[in-house]
């Protein structure tokens, strides 16, 4: 099976127009940043400029005299300056570049920026610790007081460090040291990754709004993750939850950045809004976006792999460190994701891999579009490219040896009950791009402007898994007209959550998609249902949708039965909201009517339903047991050329198959994996925030360089289905699978043409021109 | 952001009186894809600016014409009307090659020549294309005018000599010799918003017998002031462009840049990448692959 | 600070405002006349989420001072659809996905609206230069790109 179109759905599988089209067209969207309220102010944070200190005194007296500045507030103004999530409103100290000192709430514009300037600030500037490197050095100053030392280069309570205890994650399958014994060749190599950031093109922002009458807090904001949000208000304020309320406005772009930092931004006009009685309206510019949101954790990766020579690897061992910086609320359930998936898509029956991250005083590490996976499958599938060269075989054969089948254990010793697919992928993504015939012409080149081809194999657990629970919540009323509002706790951060759900409700139920509204999230209307990550939203988020949806279809089957008179035997279809008998298709009534029989007849016309995932049983001290429901494999290939003069990757085309289960909408589907694609070309080619000592030389699209739409390659989107009965309808992950092999697959194809011309490979990204001419980067500072 | 006091005027007069009266304190914007973001920014460059003097509609400056053998730019000219100009691209086809490699179109809509010019970044794309064109400045104040070579301008990276009174008004150089051979060439760490790692422009004339005769090599990003590399023309003056004097011409041009910029952090990569540049340049003009 | 009086045309009104001398177009759009399709995402020329359209060109309003705007006509993204009908370009956006998270579309959009009222049929070059100043971080451009070939292919 194969590629998309053998599946028999009437709105799956199907390019139905994303229902947010019109608004994002027309302009009329409204992003957070777009509101207006009476009265209301602006907000603003005084940063220090600095990445480790003490502050020694505030003085905010000047600029609470500055005429139309309504609140000055620090740390010693309000209630709870730490968040629940490890970082601060309002710091005490100041721990990285990003700490917040004050908030100041004006009437104008310019009010707030003399106001955030006239604030006066004695630091006292201390050593600080920046690199994973230097963390780990003994006796390197304790960033935080939880850090913890290593012994035996593993993470031990008890011992004082910089390693972050709780985001270690172990793996031990089988006995590694027995079998390198038996392995003919062995390679040990280590890998590093570079900050990335998000990049989203909206900004973070949020109005915070007080109701006088209720003491309730609106904040609207532009949060990925609505409830999570809506936490950061109750905390701030230190009201209870019911008095907080968070409204998602249209989001401009998220890929797991619109986490903590919109989170505090939402306590902190929050907190504003309490202090002055005003609404007030907080936009990050850039340059702050850079400096506090999270980034991609950089990634020190060194394996040890070893394989017999005719290319079974038996064993495989790794240390893989990540930068948490100073703060972290992440770490430690991303790397859960990182040691799961840190010996790759292959049969490899002795596995021993420890994964944790280290304190820095440098930015933090956060959730981005992958979760660990680019960075580790960049280093996993270089390794498998060197591991070929040192067997001297082809790094294909050596991939089909290797790869997972069905019935097979993973390194965590999951079997694979499900369709396991990617040799068949590989097959096909082979033929389809001519790989072998290309690499052979390619091997032939002279020149200073060499081709080169890379291919890259891989898998994702789908949705949350072994990180936390994978439940959800939808809600879904039908009205007398036979419209239909449906909503979820999940969230429409631009993906097609929306679009998705529609489709899902109208297969379900046999409504038309143009008579669903989904309503989006107000944390007041519809209940948590955890975060809307891990590409997790249709696969799992959905299965409550589809349950709601077969609820209500029975409660509407039931009444349109008896206007139609039909027989018990009788049954009744709905398709594109009407009503009507299977024999006799011209009795039928339209889902409006019968939806107003039940209003009137005062029967359930709404419906909110959860969805519980099955058990898993991850055994977080061994890194066994059964981890994620099933997997999404991918297999990417990359072609490049490569100008070694001047060191410029210039990225032909990228072919990508992805398997998604069922395929939910084509079009947003190959959308998704376009910008993965280019996602995925800026992490391998020219992107990364660089940090000297914790201070940020890229603070805006000036200096952080990704793709244009002259710079994007050639791509082909392949879309395969198989049989899972793990997801809604079958469906898996593909937000994160995108791009997360995008990048190693351009590694790959760039060091096809420096080893056949220079016998050198580079393992630390971004490709850029320096790095390629060079071996090294010249950029100040050492992120990783 | 930075706030100030706002002058429109209508004609060069009008701006240069209004100069005259603001001194320092006064910043001329045009485009402003440069000064707004330093406005943006509080750059220190804008230390004491209180006013600006928008000469955006001073229509009187916007010309490209041609007068004898001279090409006169008007200096609120676009990148973009530059590009598109017929009479530039046979002139002198470097500078619209030039100017269609800045940022992006929006920046290439409102972003001119002039501007560019007094902005003084050592990354500029249109300078080096200047250079190599000879190209000269005119600058008008309440007290005259003064044309000058337009490399004389500048003094250090973003920073110009140009008199505090003083409105750069027009761009003018040569039209180059039918027989001219030209090339800009600009690495970028993307296509386009790109800002030139290195650029560099270069004009050849070569005689009947193929002896270069002319020879201008104007490397950007890599001079502390913007100019030509006399040592590395002065290889191909008199010669036949062989491949040996290329690759001669264009390894002067590394070695110069490290005697007028010395050693920095990023001359192990820039010292053998200008001299690619360069040569690819030459061998670009010359026709050879 | 004085205000300077600035007459200028928007999506086709005449509107006539006292702005801050060194108010951006971006904010006055934004904020004085309520144009909140205009997006900002960097404020320093580099996302084009803020591109209009002045007489025939694209610009980034978050470097042009309104000041400077006197006598000018300006398009918005307000400003595409006729009479509630969508203008082309919109309705190809919305057949080829060419959006996900909506931020960069406007800008997308007009860059779109001013290559094509110049040059009803470019090339694929042509229209990627021509968005080349609109950084989306969701699409990668392709079914944009898509969309845009689109409208061109129907003019012909």
């Amino acid at each position: 099976m194969p590629l998309m179109g053998q599946k028999n759905f009437r709105v799956l599988n199907k390019p139905v127009t994303r229902v947010d089209a019109l608004d994002k067209v027309t302009g009329r969207a409204q992003y957070a940043a777009d509101l207006n309220f009476p009265n209301m102010l602006y907000g603003g944070c005084l940063r220090s400029g600095l990445s480790h200190a003490n502050i020694v005194k505030i003085d905010t007296s000047k600029a609470k005299a500055i005429p139309g500045v309504k609140a000055v507030l620090t740390a010693a103004d309000v209630p709870k300056p730490k968040s629940w999530a490890d970082y601060y409103y309002l710091a005490d100290k100041i721990r990285y570049i990003g700490d917040v000192v004050a908030i100041v709430a004006a009437e104008s514009k310019e009010a707030l920026s003399d106001a955030l300037k006239a604030i006066e600030v004695e630091y006292e500037e201390l050593p600080g610790v920046y690199t994973i490197d230097e963390a780990l050095e003994p006796n390197a100053v304790q960033v935080r007081e939880k850090g913890v030392g290593l012994v035996d280069g593993i993470p031990t309570p008890g011992t004082k460090g910089n390693a972050f205890l709780e985001s270690y994650f172990p793996i031990r399958k089988g006995n590694v040291e027995e079998a390198f014994k038996k392995c003919d060749v062995i390679i040990e190599r280590e890998y590093r990754t570079q900050f990335i950031e998000h990049s989203y093109i909206e900004p973070e922002a949020c109005v915070a709004v007080s109701n006088p009458v209720d003491g309730t807090m609106t904040v609207y904001s532009s949060s990925q993750n609505p409830h999570f949000s809506r936490r950061y208000i109750a905390d701030a304020l230190q009201i209870p939850m019911n008095k907080a309320r968070l409204v998602q406005q249209t989001l401009g772009g998220s890929f797991g950045g619109k986490e903590e930092l919109v989170g505090l931004t939402v306590g902190r006009a929050a907190l504003l809004a309490k202090a002055t009685g005003q609404p007030v309206k907080m936009v990050l510019n850039r340059e702050e976006s850079f400096l506090e949101s999270s980034k991609r954790h950089p990634f020190r990766i060194r394996y040890k792999v070893g394989a017999t020579k005719d290319g079974k690897i038996l064993a495989f061992e790794g240390q893989l460190v990540d930068n948490a910086g100073a703060y972290n609320n992440q770490t430690q359930f991303m790397n859960c994701r990182a040691s799961i998936h840190s010996a790759g898509v292959y049969n490899i029956p002795n596995v021993k891999t420890d994964t944790f991250g280290v304190f820095t005083n440098n930015i933090h590490g956060g959730a981005m579009r992958g979760y660990s996976s680019p960075q580790i499958i960049f280093a996993q599938e270089s390794l498998m490219e060197e591991l070929a060269e040192a067997l001297n075989m082809d790094p294909i054969e050596l991939r089909r040896k290797n790869l997972l089948k069905q019935g097979d254990l993973t390194i965590t010793s999951q079997k694979l009950v499900q369709p396991t697919i990617i040799s068949e992928m590989l097959d096909h993504v082979l033929e389809k791009t001519d790989f072998v015939a290309k690499r052979e012409a390619y091997n032939k080149q002279t020149g200073s402007k060499q081709k080169g081809i890379g291919l890259v194999t891989c898998y994702r657990g789908a949705g949350l898994g072994a990180e936390t629970v994978d439940a959800s919540g939808a809600f879904i009323t039908a009205l007398e007209d036979g419209s239909v509002l449906i909503n979820s706790g999940t969230a429409e951060n631009g993906q097609g959550l929306k679009t998705a759900y529609s489709q899902i409700v109208a297969e379900t139920l046999g409504v038309k998609v143009e008579d669903i509204h989904h309503i989006g999230v107000d944390t007041h209307a519809i209940p948590d249902s955890g975060m809307t990550v891990a590409s997790r939203g249709t696969v799992m988020g959905a299965q409550s949708m589809k349950k709601a949806a077969e609820k209500l279809k029975i409660l509407i089957l039931e009444t349109a039965k008896e206007m139609l008179n039909a027989s018990p035997l009788d049954e009744v279809i709905i398709e594109d909201s009407v009503c009507f008998l299977k024999s006799e298709p011209s009795r039928s009534v339209s889902l409006g009517e019968v939806c107003n029989n039940r209003l009137w007849a005062g029967k359930q016309l709404a419906v909110y339903e959860w969805f519980e995932p099955k058990p898993l049983n991850p055994d977080h001290h061994t890194g066994q047991g059964d981890v994620f429901p099933t997997y999404a494999y991918a297999c990417v290939v990359a072609e490049v050329e490569v100008d070694l003069e001047t060191g410029y990757v210039d990225v032909l085309k990228v072919t990508a198959a992805h398997d998604c289960g069922t395929v939910i909408n084509p079009a947003t589907a190959k959308g998704q994996i376009y910008g993965g694609i280019a996602m995925g070309m800026g992490f391998a080619c020219t992107e990364e925030v660089e940090v000297n000592k914790g201070k940020l030389r890229t603070k805006n699209f000036d200096s952080y360089i990704f793709p244009t739409a002259v710079d994007v390659p050639e791509m082909d989107a392949i879309l395969f289905e198989c049989d899972d009965t793990e997801g809604t309808f079958g469906a898996k992950s593909l937000g994160e699978p995108a791009t997360e092999a995008v990048g190693a697959a351009i590694a790959n194809a760039v060091n096809s043409v420096l080893v056949r011309t220079k016998g050198e490979r580079l393992r630390r990204l971004p490709f850029d021109l320096e790095r390629v001419v060079l071996g090294k980067s010249l950029r100040a500072g050492g992120n990783a | 952001m930075m706030r100030f006091n706002y002058f429109r005027p209508a004609s060069v007069k009008e701006a240069c009186k209004l100069l005259n009266q603001h001194q320092s304190e006064a910043k001329v914007i045009a485009g402003g894809t440069d000064l707004m973001v330093q406005v943006r920014d509080e750059d220190k460059k804008l230390a004491g600016m209180k006013t600006v003097i928008d000469v955006s509609h001073i229509n009187e400056l916007r010309y490209i014409q041609e007068e004898g053998n001279v090409i006169r730019i008007g200096a609120i000219v676009t990148h973009d009307q530059i590009f598109r100009s017929p009479i530039l691209k046979s002139a002198a086809p470097l500078l619209p090659e030039a100017c269609n490699t800045v940022g992006s179109p929006q920046i290439r809509h409102r972003g001119t020549i002039g501007g560019s010019i007094c902005n003084a970044s050592p990354a500029a794309d249109p300078v080096p294309a200047l250079v190599a064109l000879n190209a000269e400045v005119k600058l008008e104040s309440v007290r005259g005018e003064r044309v000058v070579p337009m490399v004389d301008i500048f003094e250090k990276p973003y920073k110009t000599n140009i008199g505090a009174d003083e409105l750069l008004t027009e761009i003018s150089f040569k039209r180059l010799s039918d027989a001219s051979k030209t090339a800009f060439i600009k690495l970028g760490r993307r296509k386009a918003l790109a800002i030139a790692r290195m650029n560099v422009a270069v004009v050849l004339e070569l005689d009947d017998q193929g002896i270069v005769t002319e020879a201008r090599i104007a490397p950007g990003s890599v001079l502390p002031r913007p100019g030509r590399v006399s040592e590395a023309e002065e290889v191909l003056i008199g010669q036949k462009p062989t491949a040996e004097l290329i690759e001669l011409a264009s390894k002067k041009v590394s070695a110069v840049m490290i005697e007028r910029s010395g050693v920095r952090w990023s001359t192990p990569y820039k010292e053998p990448v200008i001299a690619v540049l360069t040569r690819r340049a030459l061998n670009q003009a010359l026709g050879v692959e | 600070m004085d205000k300077v009086k600035v007459n200028m045309f928007v999506n086709g009104k005449p509107v006539s405002l006292e702005v801050k001398p060194y108010a951006r177009l971006l904010d006055v759009l934004r904020e004085d006349l309520g144009l909140t399709g205009t997006k900002e995402g960097c404020g320093v020329g580099e996302c084009g989420a803020c591109t209009v359209i002045v007489d025939g060109e694209t610009v980034n309003t978050c470097l042009t001072l309104a000041a400077s705007m006197d006598g000018k006509h300006i398009t918005t993204i307000e400003g595409l659809m006729e009479n509630e009908k969508l203008h082309p370009i919109q309705e190809a956006f919305i057949k080829h996905n060419a959006l996900q998270c909506g931020f960069c579309t406007p800008g997308l959009i007009m860059s779109a609206k001013a290559l094509l009222d110049s040059n009803p049929n470019p090339s694929t070059e042509q229209i990627k230069v021509a968005i080349s100043g609109n950084l989306c971080r969701c699409t990668g451009y392709e079914q944009v790109v898509d969309a845009i070939k689109e409208v061109a292919e129907k003019s012909k």
